[in-house]
């Protein structure tokens, strides 16, 4: 046979065989991967809003936000809202912190309705290992001081870490990621003050 | 050990003497989980495209032939990471590029084209499996050696590849051990890398 009929029939065959086997794990494994990211989220979720805190289906009742501004958002992020026999209980806010020492830090805050913090989780970071990713629960207990703090904007100048003149415990060697994480807290805690408890008043 | 095994595994390891892959090698040896999780995804990638390039090998081509490398071992490795992502997600998070970086190490395509594509099957599955293994050796040495030193622990985040028995394997070896932050930031690869070629170098002339 002519080799140009020939090796191009060859390398149809193969990616016709090749394309089956991407099809055929694309179909086997769609659910499964749909249901793990599920998963990871619901557990990331349940420290945020806690168990005894809501009785609704945290993923449906989800409000998608952008804001560039307030909360540094780059692209439509979800609000998860926790409620409790109807009424809204806990909100589990999305911050991107872009004052990270190297690259973006993709914060939850979880935010009561009387303002007070359930619980901060980091969900992505890239700070230096052993210095600024003391951050993280995993490593360090510093994230423990946030929760049930609150804000009030007359303390403006509190909510910061004690080398800025605020109230927060630093980390030794790490300036940048603890500010960083720190300005993300108060700005959701801002933007759950502006937005969305005056929401629950007007209803 | 026969030679065909002990080449692979020693004398002619892919990491330690011809030196290839180490883009994966550098990168994810900075836990011994890491390491495994990587380790096990190169060792089954390997042996599988060996397989498949030798079962084509009638109908391979001079002309074609590293295409058709390259479309079998790209679509192993898209399916092998569509797997890990449902079954092993924590883990594949952590992994990350490196599983589809699979692809481009060079390891895979060497072996297929200088054994598997003129081989028998039965021969190239043993050729893929044991050059992996002697690759992921030397990926898990790194890995724990760095773990040691770095973080004083060894089976950090066990949980990822054991499921919940392996918060059990986490193992402090020194007690409020400070950490030596090289060990896990990229020199410290390259600093134990070159420590176990120079070790297999003055005990192998």
């Amino acid at each position: 046979m002519n080799k140009f009929i020939k090796l191009p029939l060859i390398l149809a065959l193969l990616t016709f065989l090749a394309s089956g086997l991407i099809m055929f794990s694309e179909t086997t494994t769609r659910d499964k991967i749909i249901e793990q990211k599920k998963l990871l989220l619901l557990a990331s979720l349940k420290q945020l809003i806690p168990d005894e805190l809501h009785d609704n289906d945290l993923i449906s009742d989800s409000i998608e936000v952008f804001q560039q501004e307030l909360l540094g958002h780059r692209i439509k992020q979800t609000i998860y809202i926790g409620k409790l026999n109807n009424k809204i209980t806990v909100y589990a806010i999305p911050v991107t912190s872009q004052k990270g020492y190297s690259g973006d830090i993709d914060i939850m805050v979880g935010v009561k309705q009387n303002g007070q913090i359930t619980s901060i989780k980091i969900i992505d970071q890239h700070e230096t290992p052993g210095l600024g990713d003391l951050i993280l629960e995993q490593k360090s207990n510093w994230i423990h001081q946030f929760p049930m703090q609150s804000f009030n904007i007359t303390q403006e100048k509190d909510f910061k870490v004690k080398r800025d003149g605020g109230n927060f415990d630093q980390i030794t060697g790490a300036t940048i990621s603890p500010r960083a994480v720190v300005w993300a807290i108060k700005q959701a805690l801002i933007y759950h003050q502006q937005f969305l408890s005056n929401n629950e008043k007007q209803k | 050990m026969s030679s065909f095994i002990r080449k692979r595994l020693f004398d002619d390891n892919a990491a330690l003497v011809q030196l290839l892959g180490l883009c994966p090698l550098l990168a994810v040896s900075n836990s011994i989980i890491n390491a495994l999780g990587l380790a096990i995804a190169t060792v089954f990638t390997l042996t599988l495209t060996n397989a498949l390039v030798s079962i084509i090998k009638p109908i391979i081509n001079k002309e074609i032939r590293i295409s058709l490398f390259v479309l079998i071992i790209a679509s192993v490795v898209t399916a092998l990471e569509m797997f890990m992502n449902a079954y092993f997600h924590e883990l594949y998070l952590i992994l990350g590029i490196f599983i589809p970086l699979i692809v481009t190490n060079c390891i895979i395509i060497a072996r297929a084209e200088a054994f598997a594509s003129k081989n028998t099957v039965i021969l190239s599955i043993k050729d893929g499996f044991f050059t992996g293994l002697g690759f992921a050796l030397v990926l898990i040495i790194i890995g724990a050696i760095r773990e040691i030193i770095g973080n004083g622990s060894l089976f950090n985040q066990a949980h990822l590849l054991f499921g919940e028995i392996g918060h059990y394997l986490h193992w402090h070896i020194f007690e409020s051990y400070q950490g030596f932050l090289i060990a896990i930031l990229p020199p410290g690869a390259f600093f134990v890398l070159a420590l176990l070629v120079a070790i297999k170098n003055k005990y192998t002339k």
